[in-house]
């Protein structure tokens, strides 16, 4: 077996999932911004040629020049960024997401390339066309922003709930994967929801629409926020197609997730009441502070959903593929033969500040397994989660880390490297003193194997299951 | 291997290589405009010529200014393509050197958004309107975002090209890779932009009708220093080569490229020579110029690859093209591939010749703008 190594960066006391998480709900956001802005223009585009509403062209085109210089400038590149940060975060991850989709990525493109046309088309024409070309392009723009979301939400999905596929298996079966539709209207009625949100900033701060043309196109963009009542339903359809564990981590059994899934729910249901009784039922006025206010806690609810889709697919990052560490189920057992750093080619940067051998050993099984989710000290930090356990604690819980907690994966090395990370967590504990015993008794790795043994190579949870 | 690239590979192997170097060429056109387009614009900015007619209020400058921010779009979405392939193609070594790189390398996003909105600066009726320099200095600004952008893939790609580095380099926490063929491979590509952008230009210069021979001796001139250049630089980088490469570009699989390059430079060179000497835009004579640069562009982008084909174990990572060739969805991309090629003809067409309502106001600040500006002159 030849095990893909690839250097593995230091973040400082951020954790990565802070890097991707980070950029990802804002790509998201713009993303969904943008899908939702085309089928918001388009429907402010047929109010204008039908007679409906006067200033919707007005504000139709004020929209279309801040969606083009966000979402054309920004939301495209951080697209691109999201690739690049994938391939920082686990590059074996989003390696094997371009091996089993490329074709699905690359028919996204055609889409993608589709949307750019469609738009500069009409932001350099759009003007001066008459309604029913500016109404095809405005449908081209939507419909291709649309299909992208299609395209990518099947890839997404499958990271989740692959359904199902196996490796090199159909790549359909893992596209149209159990989540894949639920996941596909929920993200269709956000995009919606964001684009009014969006529109009554907008249409506050365009100079050219009067106060009462502002609160008629305002009232006319929050139907765009009515398919929210739909949310909720989706949201349950959704957590009725994860996978038991998946749904439990977010209904209870993990704080973090749960936590986050309240602060999800809880922003779109403000967000949604506010649009629903306030805006469309009442038909109060929103001013542009309250707008923003609004679409503020839509990028909260957003980012706290991104979050929670990210977090519950742990311990893996590909389903049943590939854990969050990057190993495969079927490397475990070798690399617990053969340890899991012996071949790793990849210096340590800091190697003269450990103290010894076994916690330079230490510190790169913590590289190589546990840094894709921890720091050492910082966010997420070792030291703060297991600095405070005996040694024997520590070997028990390390060893049988996936019984320890179910949404680790098990761990990948031989008992002499399990030893060397209690150490050196031992040592950073300590405050990273220049001295520092070895510890090398052979019961002590005799008892680490044990419990490794005992402990298996299967996740915690089938483990359960099967019980 | 003596087959003309790319049939001396397995048949999965040579179809990613196929489509790889074509989407880069496409990328490569795009690039071109935005990166050699800001670079002129910086120069006319900085150097207007005579008050009477600045160069900088010239059609070659304004419609630079106007496209831009479509020419950096288009080589953005561009480049999306070959991104995907290079990743099914060379995984490892492409990723290795993104990490190997790590901030030094991620900088790019950001710059590139800079320099994406400096380009909307750039067009905005402030910067039109004012003082040169202050155009001087945006687009001198997003030209350098847009050098280090290129700067850095350079970087990448001969950094992935030496796996044997990689431990050391990434042991020593460094964050800059430096190695000989840098800057003559560097100057080859960036040398290599000039005449491409010229050309593009005059394109759209006569599709407009507003060619100067003024402008267009300019742009002759300045493609033919480009060429001269790449030429001078490609030598450069040739005598670096490692003995692979050097065997890639002289055997059966490279030789054909490198004769399609050299036509295409030479057509290249005459027909800018014909320009400058009498600078009449002639349809013919573009159309023949861009053959010229497509075959240019095609045989060197076959070249760079044959560079990194000879670098890299290849034949290991054949088993691994035959998985991602067995996954599903060719036929649907080609499917959506066509049909979305048809619309985003239509989308033109919609644009060109969508009719306007009556009574409609022209759009401020797009075109409206450069045709005032050309009615000024």
């Amino acid at each position: 077996m030849e095990f893909p190594y690839y250097p593995i960066n230091d973040f400082g006391p951020a954790m990565k999932g802070m890097i991707i998480g980070g950029l990802g709900i804002f790509h998201v956001f713009l993303a969904q911004f943008a899908i939702g802005g085309g089928m918001l223009m388009c429907y402010f585009q047929w109010l204008s040629q039908t007679g409906r509403e006067p200033a919707a062209r007005e504000a139709l085109d004020g929209y279309f020049k801040f969606l083009v210089l966000v979402s054309f400038v920004t939301g495209a590149l951080t697209g691109v960024g999201m690739w690049f940060t994938a391939i920082q975060i686990s590059p074996r991850t989003i390696g094997m997401m371009v091996e089993e989709f490329h074709w699905i990525w690359a028919t996204e493109w055609t889409f993608f390339c589709l949307e750019i046309a469609a738009g500069y088309a009409y932001y350099r024409h759009g003007a001066g066309l008459s309604d029913p070309a500016r109404m095809r392009l405005l449908v081209l723009y939507s419909v291709a922003a649309w299909f992208s979301l299609f395209w990518v939400n099947g890839i997404l999905s499958w990271q989740l709930t692959p359904g199902g596929w196996a490796p090199g298996g159909n790549v359909w079966a893992g596209f149209f994967n159990p989540s894949f539709w639920p996941s596909l209207l929920y993200r269709t009625f956000a995009s919606t929801s964001i684009a009014a949100l969006v529109a009554c900033v907008v249409v506050n701060a365009h100079p050219r629409l009067s106060l009462a043309q502002r609160d008629a196109v305002i009232h006319r963009a929050a139907h765009f926020l009515i398919p929210m009542v739909l949310m909720p339903f989706l949201g349950l359809w959704y957590l009725y197609t994860l996978p038991p564990d998946s749904r439990a981590w977010a209904l209870g059994g993990s704080a973090a997730m749960t936590l986050f899934t309240g602060v999800a729910a809880g922003a779109s249901l403000f967000v949604g009441l506010y649009a629903l009784i306030g805006l469309n039922l009442q038909r109060l006025t929103i001013n542009g502070a309250t707008a923003t206010l609004l679409l503020g806690l839509a990028f909260v609810a957003t980012g706290g959903g991104e979050f929670v889709r990210e977090g519950v697919r742990k311990p893996y990052t590909i389903r049943a593929a590939l854990f969050s560490n990057s190993i495969k189920p079927d490397e475990i057992a070798e690399l617990r033969r053969i340890g899991s750093v012996t071949r790793d080619p990849y210096p340590l940067r800091d190697a003269a500040r450990y103290p010894n051998d076994q916690v330079r050993l230490g510190a790169k099984v913590f590289r190589f397994q546990c840094s894709v989710c921890h720091t050492l000290s910082g966010a997420n930090g070792l030291v703060h989660l297991a600095g405070t356990w005996t040694p024997d604690q520590m070997r028990l819980n390390i060893a049988k880390l996936q019984q320890t907690k179910p949404f680790m994966p098990p761990f990948s090395g031989t008992a002499d490297e399990l030893e060397a990370l209690v150490q050196m967590i031992a040592w950073a504990k300590a405050g990273s003193p220049s001295e520092w015993p070895s510890s090398n008794e052979i019961a002590t790795i005799v008892q680490i194997d044990r419990w490794l043994q005992e402990a298996g190579i299967s996740p915690g949870w089938y483990r359960e299951r099967k019980q | 291997m003596n087959a003309p690239f790319p049939f001396g590979f397995p048949l999965p192997t040579a179809f990613y290589l196929t489509l790889y170097v074509l989407t880069l060429v496409i990328h490569v056109l795009f690039v071109s405009y935005a990166l050699a387009g800001t670079g002129y614009l910086a120069a006319v900015h900085f150097l207007p010529g005579h008050p009477s007619a600045p160069r900088h209020k010239g059609p070659a400058a304004q419609t630079l200014r106007d496209w831009m921010p479509l020419g950096l779009s288009g080589a953005i979405t561009a480049g999306v393509a070959p991104l995907l392939f290079i990743q099914i193609l060379y995984q490892r070594s492409f990723y290795t050197a993104n990490l190997l790189l790590f901030h030094r390398w991620m900088a790019i996003l950001p710059v590139l958004i800079a320099g994406f909105y400096l380009l909307y600066l750039l067009k905005s009726r402030r910067a039109a309107e004012g003082p040169a320099w202050r155009g001087g200095a945006l687009a001198l600004a997003a030209w350098l975002c847009f050098a280090f952008t290129g700067y850095s893939w350079t970087e990448n790609h001969l950094l992935s090209l030496q796996p044997g580095a990689w431990p050391a380099f990434f042991g020593a926490g460094s964050y800059f890779f430096w190695t000989a063929a840098l800057l003559p491979r560097l100057s080859l590509w960036a040398a290599g932009t000039i005449p491409v952008m010229a050309l593009l230009v005059c394109w759209q210069l006569w599709l407009g009708g507003v060619g100067s021979p003024a402008e267009v001796r300019r742009l002759a001139a300045l493609a033919l220093l480009g060429l001269l250049l790449s030429a001078l630089a490609a030598a450069g980088y040739g005598t670096l080569l490692p003995p692979g490469a050097r065997e890639f570009a002289s055997g059966g699989a490279g030789a054909p490229y490198l004769g399609l390059a050299l036509i295409g430079w030479m057509f290249q060179a005459g027909i800018w020579l014909t320009f400058w000497s009498k600078p009449d835009l002639r349809p013919g004579l573009l159309a023949a110029a861009s053959a010229g640069a497509l075959l240019s562009v095609l045989g060197m982008t076959v070249l760079r690859e044959g560079v990194r084909l000879a670098s890299l174990p290849v034949e290991r990572l054949y088993a691994l093209h035959e998985q991602a060739a067995r996954v599903g969805g060719l036929g649907v991309f080609l499917f959506f591939f066509v049909l979305n090629a048809a619309l985003v003809g239509w989308c033109v067409v919609l644009a060109r010749k969508g009719g306007a309502p009556e009574g409609a106001k022209p759009s401020p600040g797009k075109e409206e703008d450069f045709r005032e500006a050309l009615e000024r002159r």
